[in-house]
């Protein structure tokens, strides 16, 4: 059982234990809830009457119980009637569209212009009042709420790529809905559950009230809240049971739902925790800085906090950068590229953080452990001294704010300036990436511009205030051939425009490597395995991970394209020793220890210690 | 061989309205477009998003209707088939979609999701089900017992294989491949290219292969057609388009393909300007915002698609000046 499996039984059974009071009423021996005992109007509690008398001398104990038959019947009643009526009719009106659409979930809407009450005392003069009565009202009431949540909700997962593969085997549509539409709009369903009955509960002491629902005297708890509020002088205990009771329940339905989702949840989330609760760790530099001419990572080392202890992502980073030169990180996902980068510049998410090593960086005021800075000393270098390009420039850019203002707010950060020599800047600056028309541009939001377009703003963005470095994780990814040819071309202008500037390029395109990099750093399961200068890597790489990698590119004339069995292993299932050697056609027995990054001369290394033997055979 | 699926003059449009009142025009998404596929045969598509590829993709499969022309699937009109018949049909046309991880049902083993395709055609008799998905889990490459398992245990290319495997349960004539592995590793997508070439043989399979990647199709497909906006521009055996490109835009797509041969130093020939919106193209040749050789001419009619040699065919009213350029290393 799992941990999620485990919390949802125990707040299930505390739910089955407080449910079987009002159940086993009947045969409890609980005083009567009808017959009055003036003489012991607003009475405290007593032993005898454990929460006391109410106004009529009531025990308070036994109406809470008795009271529960009928709120919870009328609120859980309505509540799941009309989640099975919105359900059906929001999953029909998203699934189909065109007349049913209409139908089902514009015909609902009707109800919903309509007021509450109105609505409710309408039911109730036609039917008379009571407890069925009432149900009926409310889930009348509630099926418009499900069916705008399941329709939404229905109208999103129908456009997912497995509902569509399902259509294309043949599935009949009712089908799909059952078996696939269904169970996966589970958690808003649940979510809107837990809030009808709250609000049920809520509506029937307002209808009870005014004589619609319940009637005294028998009890409910919205007739004892009402009661209640008015003999708050007398005896404020009154209003509090039942409020008590209500909150309880509320509360409790909340829970149970929340960890209903937990446990139907795909995946078992990494419980990273809030990140306030987390201890900022500052790591203080053990090693006085070397000379560095840029940047020189040492030995870095990402991990994630998980309940039991962290678990290592990336080990061993380690390359330098001199001004002027471009490094590429290559590798498949997963391999701790965007990692990388990330911690350059202390972006890592919440639950990840540095767990060893250092980057060693020059600025103006000498040189810096990148690996070690805390958030406020990062605010100066970040978009300054370092910036970085983001392969999802949609997502990075703030679509409620213009082009130019974002960019001039950049500058202004670090350079303070009058707003119109920022804005002359940044016309500037939007002209030298390639953006047509930049003085109408800067009025521009980014989703008024094209792709190719947004990836160039967000280039001039990072290039605003002449970075030292640049680190840009797969830029041209997302965008098409012809499109990425020219932000290439960007990349190149850029260096020659600002020849010391270093930067780090990532991507897993061999071929853009070879267009954009004078160094590359080939990077396996969190591991840099091998670098060097893209020249020699390419022409004579050292790894067999290497080597496979450049042999699986599809420009050969090979009838079969060379494919490296098996898969990356997963963090937390790493190998002891060569993290490569599962797949590796030439492991033996000396690769089972873990591997050092060895020098292999004229500056280059290699994670494999086989390499002189593997390229001696080849040689 | 007379061919399995075969679109003629298909067009599709998607009405749509620029802002609350503005104008209402229509995307032209497709154009007369005409393209037949046989067994055993690969398509590549090929051109930039947003040209078309995967809406032409979803037509010839019937899960859209084209606006204008129609699909005919073994020589009987798609749009002839209505309800259980047309599910019937689908059986015989499968689809595999680009993103592994969308794509399966998050919340099902896989075996069960594999099994979905044979059940609803009763492919094999209920009792032989769990073999016939352990046959299929072993034709991708994958180890039978991982049927009970979510797909969220697997990595990208499992699931990619899973995803084909699901594709290939109702015994399909014809597959759509959507940018299979565009979003999996080098050495992953090897993998799965080296698995589709495989299936192909072994099933005798018609293909239509949608990728950006012009390595891979050219390593993969026996024939290849490039889009622009919605027409086809160029089309022809899948060597001569890589070697001996005619059309400016495909000439221009090749360069543009960065390449592990191509001398260091050396960038391709860059195109500028951007894609015109599909909504507002450019009249007559819809490429000449962008082409270096456009004339007069080209404003005014739109070039037709002719025949430039066996097999061959280009839509440029200069295909003329554009032999011997161009090409991808
Ligand atoms: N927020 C996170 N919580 C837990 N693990 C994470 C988190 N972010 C990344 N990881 C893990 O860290 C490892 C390295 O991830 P990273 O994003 O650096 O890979 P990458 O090389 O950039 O891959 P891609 O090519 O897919 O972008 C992966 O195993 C990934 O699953
Ligand atoms: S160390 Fe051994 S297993 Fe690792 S890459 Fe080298 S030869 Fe292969
Ligand atoms: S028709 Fe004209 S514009 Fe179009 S591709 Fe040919 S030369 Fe260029
Ligand atoms: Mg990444």
């Amino acid at each position: 059982m799992t941990r999620a499996q485990r919390s949802l039984y125990i707040w299930l059974g505390l739910a089955a234990v407080l449910i079987a009071f009002p159940l086993l009423a009947p045969v409890l021996p609980l005083q009567p809830t009808i017959g009055m005992d003036i003489p012991h109007r607003f009475a405290g509690p007593s032993a005898a009457n454990w929460l006391g008398n109410d106004e009529y001398g009531r025990d308070v104990l036994s109406r809470i119980i008795w009271g529960a038959r009928a709120s919870l019947a009328v609120a859980f009643g309505s509540a799941f009637c009309a989640a099975v009526i919105g359900t059906i009719l929001g999953l029909l009106g998203g699934y189909f569209r065109g007349i049913t659409e209409v139908l089902a979930v514009r015909s609902t809407e009707i109800v919903i212009c309509l007021p509450p009450l109105l609505l409710a005392m309408l039911v109730i003069t036609i039917l008379g009042a009571g407890v069925l009565t009432l149900t009926v009202a409310l889930t009348i009431l509630f099926v418009p709420n499900y069916t705008r949540v399941v329709y939404a909700a229905t109208l999103q997962t129908g456009g997912l790529d497995f509902v569509k593969a399902q259509e294309a085997m043949g599935t009949h549509p009712l089908k799909i809905l059952a078996r696939t539409v269904l169970p996966n709009i589970v958690p808003p369903l649940l979510v809107q559950f837990s809030l009808t009955v709250a609000s049920g509960i809520l509506l029937e002491s307002g209808l009870s009230f005014l004589g619609l629902g319940v009637v005294p005297p028998a009890p409910s708890w919205g007739l004892m809240i009402r009661a209640a509020r008015a003999a708050m002088d007398q005896q404020p205990l009154l209003l509090l049971w039942p409020s008590l009771a209500l909150a309880g329940t509320v509360l409790l339905l909340n829970v149970i739902c929340d960890r209903l989702q937990d446990v139907l949840s795909p995946k078992t989330a990494a419980r990273g925790g809030a990140a306030w609760l987390r201890r900022q760790i500052k790591r203080t530099p053990d090693a006085p800085a070397p000379e560095v001419p840029l940047l020189k990572i040492e030995d870095l080392s990402v991990g994630v906090a998980l309940e039991q202890g962290s678990m290592g992502l990336t080990k061993g980073i380690a390359f330098e950068v001199k001004p002027g030169e471009t490094m590429a990180l290559v590798g498949e996902s997963g391999s701790g590229k965007t990692l990388t980068g990330l911690a350059m510049t202390g972006l890592l998410p919440n639950a990840l953080s540095v767990t060893g090593g250092h980057a060693w960086f020059r600025t103006e005021a000498g040189v810096v452990d990148l690996a070690a800075l805390t958030e406020e000393e990062f605010g100066p270098l970040r978009g300054n001294d370092i910036s970085m390009v983001f392969q999802d420039a949609a997502a990075a850019l703030n679509p409620v704010h213009r082009i130019g203002d974002q960019l001039a707010e950049i500058i202004q950060c670090h350079r303070p300036m009058p707003k119109q020599q920022a804005e002359a800047e940044v016309v500037e600056l939007l002209r030298k990436v390639g953006i047509p028309d930049p003085e109408r541009r800067i009025r521009a939001y980014p989703f008024e511009l094209s792709g190719g377009q947004r990836q160039r703003a967000m280039i001039a963005m990072a290039v605003a205030n002449a970075p030292k470095l640049l680190i840009a994780d797969e830029p041209t990814t997302a965008l098409d051939p012809t499109i990425q040819a020219q932000i290439l071309r960007l990349f190149a202008k850029l260096k020659e425009d600002n020849p010391g500037m270093g930067v780090i390029f990532v991507t897993h395109n061999l071929a853009v490597v070879k267009e954009i990099a004078t160094h590359v750093s080939v990077m396996y399961a969190g591991q840099v395995v091998e670098q060097g200068t893209v020249e020699e890597v390419f022409a004579d790489p050292r790894h067999p991970y290497t080597k496979a990698l450049l042999a699986s590119v599809p420009e050969s004339d090979a009838e079969r394209l060379e494919s490296i069995p098996g898969t990356v292993p997963q963090p937390g299932a790493m190998p002891e020793g060569c993290r490569f050697a599962p797949r590796c056609g030439h492991a033996a027995a000396a690769c089972a220890a873990p591997q050092p990054l060895l020098d292999t001369g004229e500056g280059r290394t290699t994670r494999c210690l086989r390499w002189a033997d593997l390229w001696k055979d080849v040689a | 061989m007379s061919p399995v699926i075969e679109a003629l003059e298909l067009t599709r449009n998607f009405p749509s309205r620029s802002g609350w009142v503005g104008a209402k025009r229509d995307v032209w998404a497709l154009r007369g477009i005409n393209l037949s596929i046989s067994r055993g045969e690969t398509v590549g598509v090929v051109g930039e998003s947003g040209c078309g590829k995967s809406t032409l993709g979803n037509i010839l499969l019937g899960l859209d209707s084209p606006t204008g022309g129609g699909v005919r699937f073994e020589g009987k009109y798609l749009h002839d088939f209505k309800g259980a018949h047309r599910r019937q049909m689908r059986k015989r046309m499968q689809l595999v979609f680009q993103d592994p991880f969308g794509s399966l049902d998050p919340r099902r083993s896989v075996g069960a999701q594999i099994a979905d395709g044979l059940r609803n055609h009763d492919v094999v008799p209920a009792a032989e089900i769990p073999a016939e998905v352990a046959r299929l889990l072993t034709l991708v490459g994958l180890a039978p017992s991982v049927a009970p398992r979510r797909p969220s245990q697997f990595s990208g290319g499992q699931r990619q294989r899973i995803a084909i495997a699901r594709a290939l349960a109702p015994r399909p004539d014809f597959i759509v491949a959507d940018e299979p592995v565009s979003a999996l590793d080098v050495s992953i997508q090897a993998q799965i290219v080296n698995l589709l070439a495989d299936l192909r043989e072994e099933l005798d399979l018609a293909m239509l292969f949608i990728s950006h990647d012009l390595h891979v199709v050219r390593h993969l497909c026996t024939r290849v057609v490039v889009m622009y906006l919605g027409r086809i521009v160029e089309e022809g055996p899948a060597e001569q388009i890589f070697t001996a490109p005619r059309h400016p835009y495909t000439q221009a797509l090749l360069a543009a393909t960065p390449s592990l041969k191509r001398p260091a130093g050396e960038t391709g020939k860059v195109l500028d300007g951007e894609l015109p919106s599909p909504a507002n193209p450019p009249s007559g040749c819809a490429f000449r915002t962008r082409c270096a050789l456009a004339t007069g001419d080209c404003a005014s009619a739109v070039p037709p698609l002719e025949t430039v040699g066996p097999e061959r065919r280009t839509a440029c009213f200069h295909a003329d000046l554009t032999a011997g350029q161009g090409g991808l290393q």
